[in-house]
Order: structure tokens, then C-alpha cells, then sequence
């Protein structure tokens, strides 16, 4: 009987990725490929279980101390799937191997002879201490897809440097344009770069993966995650050459107005209500056109405004956005929010409530008309709801059902059936401690 | 060869799309542009050079378009229908973000486009879909950040404080990148079915996903969390993570969860610049200790703040590095031009301007890769620029017919 696993079909069906991500940023360059049948195989040190198995439990000094502490303790669940883990790796296979060992690095070995990529997301220069830096991969395989996802990328002065999100965004520039004026940076309150830079490195290996069956050629992505947080600014770099304009400089960023396009009001307003965590409730609303603010003023039942000479026009309205903004607060600060937009969206106007998690799982109708949240089955946890792979394709489908491997899942199949190893070898190489 | 070389992409002028045309055209595709006769959207966004608004000085046009040709054809009006549809027959990839039902009229629908050219990978590229009770929507790109969720975690330490948005196009840039990764796979797949397919990509849809933990926490937990200055929204309150260094700059840190060697090394640092305090005591080299007092305690938090007052923004950077930790400075975007390592990268990449007399440099979007292509070489084009090339070459179009068409203004 064959250990091979289930996959869905789709156009990946038998392009086999070798997965040594960890985190976040690794974990979505390769999770985008599971749902059109790649068979991505997510590797793990026997030693040390990805950490988001594990809730982001602090790992210190002697980690396998920590995290084996966690998973042997009476209290601690059975399972080794959380709802990181889960989103991050569903779809994957996952096996534990320890490379750093003469055996483990010829199995690894073996594994990229068989496979079509190779994905991590580890500082610079690790591959190479294992013996597997690009000229050893592609002496193995001249056709793999290597993709290194790496703060600042392996090649330059700074290829050994580490990153993760918060720091590429603020190194790049993206921490430093979201804000209020005169205030610390707001930043981005999760890791933008994680997620999104793990979607442009995603991009990376089905763009390899793309040359590679039209040339039949590997290629070597040497992915740098602050520069893609760099191309997110890109008229920046284009108005500091040109107009000498530097993003430093006093009244930048905004807050949440619009410098580009110049239009006013674009900002978000206070409404009734806090959320259970006891933050204020707000609205974003913008009118791109005269049309727009026209059909604001008669909302709000304000047709005195029409008139007024510091609104007439739209660069009137920018020069006066302070009492502007006063004036659109005063009438959202007593209303409930999704009463607001639904009430301004009716007439034209571009007005959403600023929404959270729970809003969009149990308030937002879109989401829920398009399915955004599919039900998974999962032998150690049950059912459970998860976030769906968005894009739709008429003829090959994504496949939304995979779901994240349990710990060493797939040994027997990858070890066994792919590799070749026997039942007396896989038990030598568990005592050794290869895998 | 380039990723996307032989390629030929067609988009229809919009806001939401340029970025994934840019994306292919800077790998090697042929990327046509059909812009209405009054010029893309994206042309009157600003900043202009010399803040002179001119179609063919909008910077963030010339950023979003670099590589591109601009056909400048008015769809709605006959016979400009009938341009696009020959140019769209001859093309590999379809790329639309009008609202659905719109083309059909026009003849540039999928059943229409894909009847006739069966291996035609269509995107359409919008707000909510092609479906649902908010498709008739009015949005932009800060409306997609708030009603997807970024804005719902971003913001500061204070409940009153309003939410914030990241300034540019992330919404339309992030989706974006998740488009053009659907496409490069439907390339891969007509590889070996020679058969294209219709693409419904909605922004929403995507940047609803893209908070990282956020959903997933709810589903399982509901556990909501709270915004916090510069870092991950999260259930309590925690210490800042951007600290003040010497030269007035901040510097983005990650608390060291470090093994005994770099704690002994970053006390060493603290006691250089007389600030260690109780930190050099003997019982904060346990492992156990120290975890707990991370998790528990504030001495370590406060140390670093010690530290870093006392030291250069880059100082910290590089010294923090060394020591395995992911500190950054703060930049403005500006502020990486200098940097060596870039340029060491080969990441700024020269482009001719003549609009304003000078080469400027363009940062790479979004991987630096020669192999795959991954290289702005061209600027943006003007308004119009190739619309009698295409007409004439692509199409055979007489120079007389052309003529006659730009007098009516169904081209340009």
C-alpha cells in the first residue's frame, strides 16, 4: 500500500518543493503553491519542531529544552498544530531531518536529485555550512528552482544580517511613511513584510518555476525582503530625485489623508461605539470628486457648505481640511458605522468602517458571500475554519481543503517510498538521530 | 531569457492593475497599455515633476509603468471596440478592472475574447469580484486597507487614537503581487494544456487575508487585539519596540531573546557604555531566569533603552547584527539610496528621462534576479505613444484610417 499522500490535483501536480521555512515570511512563499497540487515537503530539525507549532513559545538558550519541556508537559495538548501553523502550512507535507549530519545532508542530497525546488528562509550563508549552497544544488539537480528568502539578501555587505517583518519595514521605509504627523511612526501592526514579502518571494518561485519548464534551466532567486518593501514606495524614490521632495520632512506622513492624489476630505472619523478591546470605532471616507462631496453635504444635511468658499473647490477643501474633518466628525462621531456606509455608499461616496478580525469574519457580508473561510478537517484538532486562498481560476481551480501535516507526518512516504529506505534503514537512522 | 519573454499582455488603464502589467513588462513581457483617449487614471495622481500637472510627468505613472506601450484607444466608441478586440485576440494575458458586466457590451468579455482565442488567460482585477452585496462599492486604496483589516491592527498605543494606513497603493500592491502570481502559474499550466482560463482576483478578498495572525486568532480564539505604536497588534499593552538612539533616530528593535554567549556579549556592550546596571549580575545568565523575566519583567527592556541612548542609530544597527539580532534603523525611503549594500545588489537601476533631461534610478519591483529579467530598462510611455505603431503593425491598419480616427478622437 502506497504512504503517498493525497494531494489535489491541479497544475503543480508533480512539482515537488523541498520547504526549509520557518516563521512567517518562508512559510507563505511555498504555502501559495499547495493549493494547485505542488507536493511541498516541509523540513524540520528532529531536535527542534517549527516553532509555530508551539504558539510563538519563546525560544532561549537551549531550545529543544523549551519547546520539548512544552510538548511533554501534563497540561499541554496533544497536538502540534496551531492556528499559525495551520494557515501557514496547509497543504504541506513535513518530515523531521537533521542536516547538519553526514547522513541527513546525503538524504538531502538525494531529496533535491528529486525534486524541482528548493525554498528557506534562513540568514545568509547557512546552506552553505551544511555543504548545500548553489553550486553544490545545481551540481545536483541543473533544473531546480532555488529561492532564499532573506531580509536584505544573501548577496552584499549585509547578506548575513537577520530580519523579519517589522524590522525590513522599517528599514526600508515602510514603518517610516505610516503615521500621524509628528509622532512616532505608527508602522504596520502585524508583519506586512512577513505575509506580502512572503507572497513576492511566492512569486519569485513560480516565476522560476515558470523559466524552468519553458528552458529547462534552474535558476537562483537570491530573494531580498527589504527590497520588495522598497518597490511598495517606488514614487518616492521617484519624487526625491525629481523634485528633490524627501520623505522626511515636516507634516509627513499624513496620518490617513491623501498627499497624492491631492484630495480632501480622505481621512477616518470617530463613530459610535468602542470594540470589545475598548478602542474607539472609526470610519475612513474619502470623496474623489466634486460629485462625491456634493452628495456628502446633502448626507449630512449640510447644503449651507455648498457654498461656503473654504469648501468650493476641491483645493479649497485641501487648504481647509482641519475644520473639514471637524465638520464630517461631528455628524459620524453619534452614528453606528456600518449605518454610515451603508448610507454613503448608497449615494456614491467612498466610506467603509475600519474593521478588525472579528468584523470580517462574522460582520463583513462580502467575505462570507464569497466563501472566504471554508471549513478544514484535521485528524488532531477536528473541524475548523481558515482563511480561504483568494484567487479564482476557472479551469484549475485553487484547492482550499489541505491542511497543515502533524508533526513527521510523512516520513514514511518521503523516507520510505520516494528515497528508497527500508523499514530496518528508517529505524537506524531514527536511532542515530538523522531523522 | 527573461520569465515573461514572447509574452504579449494587454491591460485596460486602471489604478488597481498597473503594478501587475509593470511586473511582467520589467520580466520580459510585451505589455500594452489601452489607455482612454484623455490619458490612464494614473496619469493625474501626482506628484508631477516640477509639480507641473502634464499627463506625461505623473511620477507615480511613471513608476507603475515602466516598460509599458500606451495605445490610446476609446473602447466605447466604434471602431475603437474593434481595435482592442484584435489586439486582445493576438495577446496572452487579459488584465481588466472595470465593474462586472461592463465589457460585454464591447465585445472584450471573457466568453467573447476566449471564444476566439481559447488560449487567452483573462484577469479581471477588481474591488469586491464579480459578485456579492458590496460589488457596487465605491473604493480606493485606503478604503481597501480599512475595511481588509491593516488599519484595524495599525495604529498607536491609545484607544482613542484613530487607526492608520500606510501611505501609497499597498492594497492595489499587494493584491497585485497575488495576481501576477496567479498568471505566471496559468502560464505554467498552458505550457502543457495550450488552453487559457478566466482569473477572478478581488482586492478584498486579499488584503482580507493579509494581517498574518489576526483571522486565524479569531477563529480559534476569538481573541481581538489591540493597535500599538509601531509594532503587532496584540491582547495587552507591550513596551515600545522603536527606541531612541544618540542621533535623534529610532531604531526598531527585537527584545534578545539571545543564548548565553550574545547575552554575555550585549552586557559587555552595556557595561562599555556604563549602562549595564544589574544586568551584569551573575543570575541573569540562566537561561530560564532570563526567559522569565522577558516574558515578566521590564529590566531587560529598560537596559536596551540605556543602551541605546548612548549610542548611534547605526552603531545599534550593526552592532545589534552582530550580535544575531534583527534590529533596524527607521529609514525614510530616501535614506537607503546611500547604502552600499544596495548598490552592491545592483538594486537602483538607471532610466532615461527625457521629459525631464536626466537619468534617474528606479528601485527593482520586486525581486533582484537578471535570469528571470526583473529589471526596469524602459520608461513609462506617453500618452498615445504607440497607438499608430500598434494600429498600423499589430493590426494593419492604413495611415489614412488612423488619421481619421484620431480627428474623431477615438484614438490618440
Amino acid at each position: 500500500m502506497t504512504s503517498k499522500p493525497q494531494l489535489p490535483q491541479g497544475f503543480l501536480t508533480g512539482v515537488r518543493i523541498i520547504d526549509f521555512s520557518w516563521k512567517t515570511v518562508g512559510p507563505w512563499a511555498t504555502r501559495m503553491l499547495t493549493p494547485y497540487g505542488a507536493e511541498v515537503i516541509h523540513v524540520e530539525p528532529p531536535h527542534r519542531p517549527d516553532d509555530h507549532r508551539f504558539e510563538f513559545r519563546p525560544v532561549y538558550g537551549d531550545a529543544a529544552k523549551n519547546q520539548i519541556a512544552f510538548r511533554d508537559a501534563p497540561d499541554s495538548p496533544a497536538y502540534y498544530t496551531t492556528p499559525n501553523f495551520s494557515h501557514l502550512h496547509a497543504g504541506k507535507l513535513a518530515i523531521n531531518l537533521n542536516t547538519r549530519h553526514p547522513e541527513g545532508k546525503e538524504l538531502m542530497e538525494q531529496l533535491v536529485k528529486v525534486s524541482d525546488g528548493l525554498s528557506e528562509n534562513f540568514s545568509g550563508g547557512v546552506l552553505d555550512s551544511w555543504g548545500l549552497g548553489w553550486d553544490r544544488l545545481k551540481e545536483l539537480n541543473p533544473k531546480l528552482v532555488y529561492l532564499s528568502l532573506s531580509g536584505y539578501g544573501h548577496k552584499g555587505e549585509w547578506g548575513s544580517y537577520r530580519s523579519y517583518g517589522p524590522s525590513a519595514q522599517a528599514s526600508s521605509g515602510l514603518t517610516f511613511s505610516s503615521g500621524l504627523p509628528d509622532k512616532n511612526p505608527a508602522g504596520w501592526g502585524y508583519s506586512y513584510m512577513d505575509v506580502t514579502g512572503g507572497w513576492c518571494g511566492g512569486l519569485g518561485m513560480m516565476m522560476g518555476l515558470l523559466r524552468m519548464k519553458r528552458t529547462g534551466e534552474g535558476v537562483y532567486v537570491d530573494y531580498a525582503v527589504t527590497e520588495a518593501a522598497m518597490a511598495m514606495l517606488g514614487p518616492f524614490f521617484l519624487d526625491y530625485q525629481v523634485n528633490n521632495r524627501p520623505t522626511r520632512r515636516p507634516g509627513f506622513p499624513p496620518g490617513n489623508r491623501s498627499i497624492w492624489p491631492e484630495v480632501a476630505p480622505h481621512n477616518t472619523y470617530r463613530c459610535a461605539g468602542i470594540d470589545r478591546q475598548g478602542q474607539d470605532w472609526f470610519v475612513f471616507i474619502a470623496c474623489e470628486t466634486q460629485e462625491q462631496w456634493e452628495s456628502l453635504v446633502e448626507v449630512m444635511g449640510k447644503p449651507e457648505l455648498l457654498g461656503d468658499p473654504r469648501f468650493i473647490t476641491m483645493q479649497a477643501r485641501r487648504e481647509n481640511q482641519d475644520v473639514l474633518d471637524d465638520i464630517i466628525s461631528t455628524w459620524t462621531a453619534p452614528r453606528r458605522r456600518y449605518e454610515i456606509m451603508t448610507v454613503l455608499q448608497q449615494a456614491g461616496i467612498i466610506a467603509v468602517p475600519i474593521q478588525n478580525a472579528e468584523d470580517r469574519v462574522e460582520y463583513d457580508e462580502q467575505l462570507r458571500h464569497r466563501e472566504m473561510y471554508p471549513v478544514i478537517a484535521h485528524p488532531e484538532v477536528g473541524e475548523f475554519e481558515m482563511e480561504r486562498y483568494p484567487p479564482r481560476l476557472s479551469r484549475t481551480p485553487a484547492d482550499n481543503t489541505g491542511r497543515a501535516p502533524i508533526l513527521k507526518e510523512h516520513e514514511e512516504y518521503v523516507f520510505g517510498e520516494l528515497l528508497g529506505i527500508d523499514s530496518v534503514g528508517m529505524s537506524r537512522l531514527r536511532e542515530g538521530g538523522v531523522i | 531569457m527573461q520569465v515573461f519573454e514572447g509574452f504579449t499582455v494587454v491591460e485596460l488603464a486602471d489604478r488597481r492593475n498597473q503594478f501587475i502589467g509593470k511586473l511582467m513588462a520589467e520580466s520580459g513581457a510585451r505589455v500594452i497599455q489601452i489607455e482612454p483617449v484623455e490619458g490612464a487614471p494614473g496619469r493625474w495622481i501626482g506628484p508631477f515633476a516640477d509639480d507641473q500637472p502634464d499627463p506625461n510627468k505623473c511620477l507615480d505613472y511613471w513608476w507603475y509603468n515602466t516598460g509599458k506601450e500606451s495605445a490610446a484607444i476609446d473602447y466605447t466608441r466604434k471602431p475603437g471596440a474593434d481595435f482592442v478586440r484584435e489586439i486582445a485576440l493576438k495577446a496572452d494575458v487579459f488584465i481588466e478592472s472595470t465593474r462586472p458586466g461592463t465589457l460585454a457590451q464591447y465585445g472584450l468579455d471573457y466568453a467573447t475574447l476566449s471564444a476566439a482565442n481559447p488560449a487567452l488567460i483573462y484577469l479581471s482585477f477588481t474591488d469586491f469580484g464579480q459578485d456579492g452585496p458590496w460589488v457596487d462599492f465605491e473604493m480606493n486604496d485606503y478604503a481597501h486597507l480599512a475595511l481588509g483589516g491593516p488599519m484595524g491592527s495599525s495604529g498607536y498605543s491609545d484607544p482613542h487614537e484613530t487607526p492608520i494606513g500606510g501611505q501609497r497603493n499597498h492594497a492595489y500592491n499587494m493584491s497585485s503581487v497575488m495576481a501576477t502570481h496567479t498568471i505566471t502559474g496559468a502560464l505554467f499550466e498552458r505550457l502543457s494544456s495550450g488552453l487559457g482560463q478566466y482569473i477572478d482576483v478581488a482586492i478584498h478578498d486579499v488584503v482580507g487575508i493579509s494581517t498574518e495572525a489576526a483571522v486565524p486568532y479569531w477563529l480559534w480564539y476569538n481573541q481581538a487585539a489591540l493597535r500599538q505604536t509601531g509594532q503587532h497588534a496584540a491582547v495587552k499593552y507591550r513596551p515600545t519596540t522603536q527606541i531612541l538612539c544618540s542621533d535623534g533616530k529610532l531604531v526598531q528593535v527585537t527584545m534578545p531573546q539571545l543564548p548565553l554567549n550574545g547575552w554575555v556579549q550585549l552586557v559587555k556592550w552595556m557595561e562599555e557604555v556604563g549602562v549595564a546596571g544589574e544586568l551584569s549580575d551573575e543570575k541573569w545568565r540562566d537561561d530560564f531566569y532570563r526567559a522569565d523575566r522577558l516574558r515578566n519583567g521590564d529590566e531587560i527592556h529598560e537596559g536596551i533603552i540605556r543602551l541605546l541612548s548612548k549610542v548611534t542609530s547605526e552603531e545599534a544597527f550593526h552592532r545589534g547584527q552582530a550580535l544575531g539580532m534583527a534590529w533596524a534603523v527607521i529609514r525614510a525611503a530616501e535614506e537607503n539610496m546611500n547604502l552600499d549594500h544596495y548598490k552592491q545588489r545592483d538594486y537602483w537601476q538607471p532610466i532615461e528621462q527625457p521629459e525631464i533631461g536626466k537619468t534617474i534610478l528606479y528601485p527593482r519591483a520586486l525581486l533582484t534576479n537578471d535570469e528571470l529579467g526583473t529589471r526596469p530598462t524602459r520608461r513609462a510611455p506617453h500618452l498615445g505613444e504607440h497607438t499608430a505603431p500598434i494600429l498600423k503593425n499589430d493590426l494593419g491598419v492604413e495611415d489614412a484610417v488612423i488619421e481619421a480616427m484620431t480627428k474623431t478622437g477615438v484614438v490618440r
